[in-house]
């Protein structure tokens, strides 16, 4: 299930503009990929436990949002949580392909049928 | 699934490699491995390969990264332009991040360190395998996914090609001529010109093929393609928030979405750096909703000390009915919800 997911991703991380992605699984693991030079995956894993501590900590809970999308200046960032616990962060930079297929990525995330 | 696989007819993959020996290794490896379902084809130079690919449609082409005259990433490059719905994956001896990122910029769906056990040989197999089964079931065909439909254009502009890209889904044909490395014309349903490029280029899903040049009826489009592929990433992202997130209809006459219902503003909360309400609407708890924007904006600064992504703007909350967002600004933070359900229903 995990290689479906990973193999999933991996198809993505190839469209121009994309920064960096990674998974958490729900029992916490972190398949992360740095893809832009100078982002890590490191840098990714962290970004994705930062998340996990705003979720816990703030009172978001009750919008229950389908995903969030944080803009900076020069970059975006994207985290989809799937009812089953697994989490999708991607960055993609502005005005890129990646970035112009956020919605259909997010959309497919959520109604992505691992084989198991 | 077993009997599923037995009926298919075998996925034909070619390995490009200059390297003989690793292509006797290859086929030795993965024949046994692939138990009939694959047709392993073999080619010691990208000539021979784009030789083979005349003859036959392939379903991946396995590219080696260091190969005299022609690399890797510059065969990556002719593939995409000749055959852009083609899976490609590159493997190397020597993996390195700037080839790996090279490799996944010209188009490759993986970036594969070459196998040298048996154990390797089996999990790249089974990497291989699994890409071909996978099939995209949004947006363009071998598009979104990898190659974006805008950077086929953009690479038929920087190589001052002429072509024809045929754009087409269930509801719409159009298309967009380039003439030496200058878009010219587009068209599809009633419209041409700029506004049939932008709202082609902003379609959610389908496929497209690039076909020979001949010249359009008439030239509608001038400038440079670059403000026009920007423009017409602008327009797409102006669209895609004003459609509901749900697979729209698209008109085939004018190419758009029908107008989403209405948004009408259901909560809304303005308040200082401090937390402090400076002005409430309809707001079902204001400490927490401000604490929950001071969160935002204290995690938004994290994420940009993490990620060279430069100043913090704002965050935008998808939500099942509607959407909400919450600027942060030096000064004061402000939070507002938008609903796209009539009031009462």
């Amino acid at each position: 299930m995990n290689g479906s997911f990973q193999q999933w991703l991996e198809n993505f991380a190839a469209s121009p503009g994309m920064v960096a992605c990674g998974l958490r699984q729900p029992e916490g693991k972190l398949l992360c990929r740095g893809i832009e030079a100078g982002c890590s995956t490191e840098m990714m894993e962290t970004i994705l436990v930062q998340f996990e501590e705003l979720r816990s900590t703030s009172s978001m809970a009750d919008l229950a949002p389908r995903w969030t999308t944080w803009t900076f200046d020069q970059g975006r960032i994207r985290f989809i949580e799937r009812p089953d616990g697994w989490l999708l962060g991607l960055v993609v930079r502005p005005g890129s392909a990646a970035a112009a297929s956020f919605d259909l990525l997010s959309r497919e995330f959520l109604s992505f049928q691992p084989v198991s | 699934m077993a009997s599923k696989k037995k009926n298919r007819a075998p996925r034909k993959v070619l390995f490009v490699d200059d390297e003989q020996d690793f292509l006797q290794v290859a086929r030795e490896a993965f024949t046994p491995l692939a138990n009939g379902q694959w047709e392993i084809h073999c080619a010691e130079s990208p000539n021979a390969a784009m030789e083979l690919l005349k003859q036959q449609k392939m379903d991946l082409v396995v590219v080696d990264v260091n190969m005299p005259l022609l690399d890797g990433v510059q065969f990556l490059d002719l593939l995409g332009k000749r055959h852009p719905s083609l899976k490609k994956v590159t493997l190397t001896g020597f993996a390195t991040e700037e080839k790996r990122s090279a490799c996944l910029a010209a188009g490759a769906e993986l970036f594969i360190e070459k196998p040298q056990s048996d154990n390797e040989f089996k999990s790249v197999f089974a990497m291989l395998d699994d890409l071909m089964n996978w099939a995209p079931q949004h947006g363009f065909q071998g598009l979104l996914k990898r190659v974006g439909l805008q950077d086929v254009i953009q690479l038929e502009c920087l190589g001052r090609n002429s072509s024809v890209l045929e754009v087409y889904n269930e509801h719409v044909f159009g298309r967009i001529y380039i003439e030496n490395g200058n878009i010219i014309h587009a068209a599809g349903g009633d419209l041409t010109g700029e506004r049939a490029l932008q709202q082609l280029l902003a379609l959610p899903g389908g496929s497209f093929e690039l076909v020979a040049f001949e010249p359009p009826p008439q030239n509608t489009i001038c400038g440079a393609w670059e403000s026009l592929l920007m423009e017409a990433a602008r327009v797409r992202d102006e669209l895609a928030s004003l459609t509901s997130s749900d697979e729209p209809e698209i008109d085939p006459k004018t190419l758009t979405a029908p107008a989403a219902a209405p948004a009408r503003v259901v909560e809304m909360l303005i308040c200082s750096g401090q937390c402090q309400s400076l002005y409430e609407e309809n707001c079902p708890d204001v400490p927490s909703r401000a604490v929950m924007l001071k969160n935002i904006c204290d995690m938004g600064t994290r994420f940009a000390r993490t990620l060279p992504l430069g100043t913090f703007d704002r965050v935008e909350l998808q939500l099942s009915a509607g959407r909400a967002i919450a600027l942060i600004r030096s000064d004061r933070m402000i939070f507002v919800r938008v609903s796209r359900e009539t009031p009462g229903a």
